[in-house]
């Protein structure tokens, strides 16, 4: 199948699950020409014809096969309440697969996967290619959410190896945010000290990479932002980066999502 | 009655002539190359690249984009590659890709103008220069320069003799008392044609906590909400000027860029739209192929300003 780097297309829905009261799983057939995708990237989704909402939303890619495409869509305004309620037979406006890095393959045999909310999709991602290409022998994962029923355990316990589980009401698993549950695994010596991923709100990311990325071989992370063109035209989702002693911005659509979480200059990236 | 006298696909500027009357607007377009995949560039009549200085600019920090309704606020702040790199290797890349490049140009002091016209005045490749006499999101510079008539002529003239053969296009901005008399103005001291308009100037709050959303507070609003304010603006300036207008701002559907040409624009700019609807652009063009152009005020007098 002849592919270019990036397309605009209609995919249709095959199944749109509810895995916890307010995510779902969206399982597009793959459109004719879509480029293999690789785990940080990312595809833009126009919600509806009208202009509420009027840009593009990203939603990281969950898995990109030979015939499917998944999304983990959150419903959290009414750009993803829209793609959310399309049923099978429906289309989606979509743009991708675009993000012009990836996670890197671990360098080790084992990974710590760490992931709030929809980043989770990402990892979904990375975990299955890798233990289908046979470079993990283990897969731990630390997943936070507000709340037990937002815990998305099915999806999870698919892919990795060992799971850990943080709410902040404390109704499931460890009392308190993902980052609190890392700190405390590295503590007691729970947890290899092998390449670390994550993805997630922006918060929780820099307060993973300050308080306890050091204790991994590295730390690479697929960042979130607000995104206009997706392309790295227009320039409106910058993030700090450290190069040479000085800062320059880079770009999350195109020279991301993937970075490593050292260089990011979190005292500069403002909000 | 398909298209008004004289105005087929075809367009001109002077003596540049573009394939037709359909461009990328200079901030959404970038270096236009990004939209590989997207766009077909080489189906449009040009691409106004984003603005470009004559040193390379980081931007604004902070947060940069904004949604509103029916509208994107930006205070990207003209970030850019600085002239050198971009003629040499953004301009060779947007050609290869098949585009007529037109290239917007900006500055903020009268030396650092100077100069950005000498490095645009020996470009070859390029023989169309939009400048960009508008920006919100700079401390000076771009706005001053466009909302006083005198300080606009000096400019434009500065530019004029500074470029040769090549053609020059004033941007305008709307946030001035009086649109007609800067494109006036532009025109008198030499310019080729008008385009209007840049960003609207607009700010939001957080309700709660009262902050600004923008460091800088106020941003540039562009997109849909934009559109009658541009609309006004081409039509004001179309009766008062005899160069081109170049209608931009707002247009979503192929019916707001045909409303432009009803308000006098002989060609238009899709920005913004091209975020959500990358297509659009082409379907204007396939629209003004198959149509022509909308009858304007030039066809119907009772419309002209008295």
């Amino acid at each position: 199948m002849k592919s270019k780097p990036r397309g605009r297309y209609a995919a249709v829905v095959m199944r749109n699950r509810e895995v916890s009261p307010t995510s779902r799983v969206i399982v597009l057939e793959r459109p004719r020409g879509f480029r293999d995708a690789r785990p940080g990237q990312f595809v833009s989704i126009r919600a509806c014809d009208g202009t509420e909402p009027l840009l593009r939303r990203p939603f990281s890619i969950m898995h990109c096969t030979g015939e499917t495409l998944s999304l983990l869509v959150k419903v959290v305004g009414p750009g993803s309440a829209a793609i959310a309620s399309r049923r099978p037979g429906d289309t989606i406006d979509l743009v991708g697969p675009l993000g012009g890095s990836s996670f890197p393959e671990p360098e080790g045999e084992t990974a710590v996967f760490v992931a709030g909310g929809t980043g989770l999709a990402p990892l979904l991602f990375a975990a299955r290619l890798w233990r289908r290409k046979r470079l993990l022998s283990a897969a731990h994962i630390l997943y936070g959410a507000g709340n037990r029923s937002e815990l998305l355990g099915d999806l999870i316990r698919k892919e990795f190896s060992t799971c850990t589980f943080a709410t902040l009401d404390g109704s499931a698993g460890f009392h308190g945010d993902v980052v609190a549950l890392c700190r405390d695994l590295v503590k007691k010596r729970r947890l290899p000290p092998g390449t670390l991923y994550s993805c997630g709100p922006r918060g929780m990311v820099r307060s993973l990479a300050s308080s306890v990325g050091g204790a991994f071989r590295a730390h690479f992370t697929s960042l979130e932002s607000i995104m206009a063109c997706g392309v790295g035209a227009c320039r409106g989702c910058t993030v700090p980066m450290r190069v040479d002693g000085g800062t320059v911005l880079r770009t999350v659509c195109s020279d991301g999502t993937v970075f490593r979480a050292d260089d990011i200059a979190w005292e500069e990236w403002e909000e | 009655m398909s298209g008004a006298k004289g105005r087929g696909a075809k367009f001109s500027i002077g003596r540049v002539a573009f394939r037709n009357r359909v461009f990328l607007a200079s901030g959404p377009a970038g270096y236009g190359t990004e939209y590989a995949g997207l766009i077909a560039l080489n189906r449009l009549g040009g691409v106004v690249t984003k603005t470009i200085t004559f040193e390379p600019r980081p931007g604004n920090p902070g947060r940069r984009l904004w949604e509103t309704r029916a509208g994107l606020l930006n205070s990207i702040g003209l970030e850019n590659v600085g002239a050198k790199v971009f003629f040499t290797e953004k301009v060779p890349s947007l050609i290869e890709a098949g585009a007529k490049p037109v290239v917007s140009l900006g500055a903020e002091e009268w030396k650092e103008y100077c100069a950005l016209l000498d490095i645009a005045g020996d470009c070859e490749a390029v023989d169309a220069i939009e400048l960009n006499c508008s920006c919100p999101n700079v401390e000076r510079g771009g706005m001053a320069v466009g909302s006083d008539p005198g300080l606009l002529g000096k400019y434009i003239r500065r530019a004029r003799s500074a470029l040769g053969k090549k053609i020059v296009i004033a941007k305008l901005t709307p946030n001035v008392g009086d649109v007609a008399a800067l494109a006036v103005a532009a025109e008198k001291a030499g310019a080729d044609a008008i385009t209007a308009i840049n960003t609207v100037i607009g700010a939001d709050f957080d309700p709660d906590s009262g902050e600004p959303v923008f460091r800088r507070v106020r941003a540039g609003l562009s997109g849909p909400a934009v559109l009658p304010v541009a609309l006004a603006a081409v039509w004001k300036i179309a009766c008062a000027v005899r160069i081109p207008v170049i209608g931009v701002g707002g247009i979503s559907s192929v019916e707001d860029a045909r409303k432009f040409f009803a308000a006098g624009a002989s060609a238009v700019q899709v920005g913004t739209a091209i975020f959500y609807d990358p297509g659009l652009p082409e379907r204007i063009v396939a629209s003004l192929e198959r149509e022509g152009i909308p009858r304007t005020i030039d066809d119907n007098e009772s419309t002209r300003e008295s």
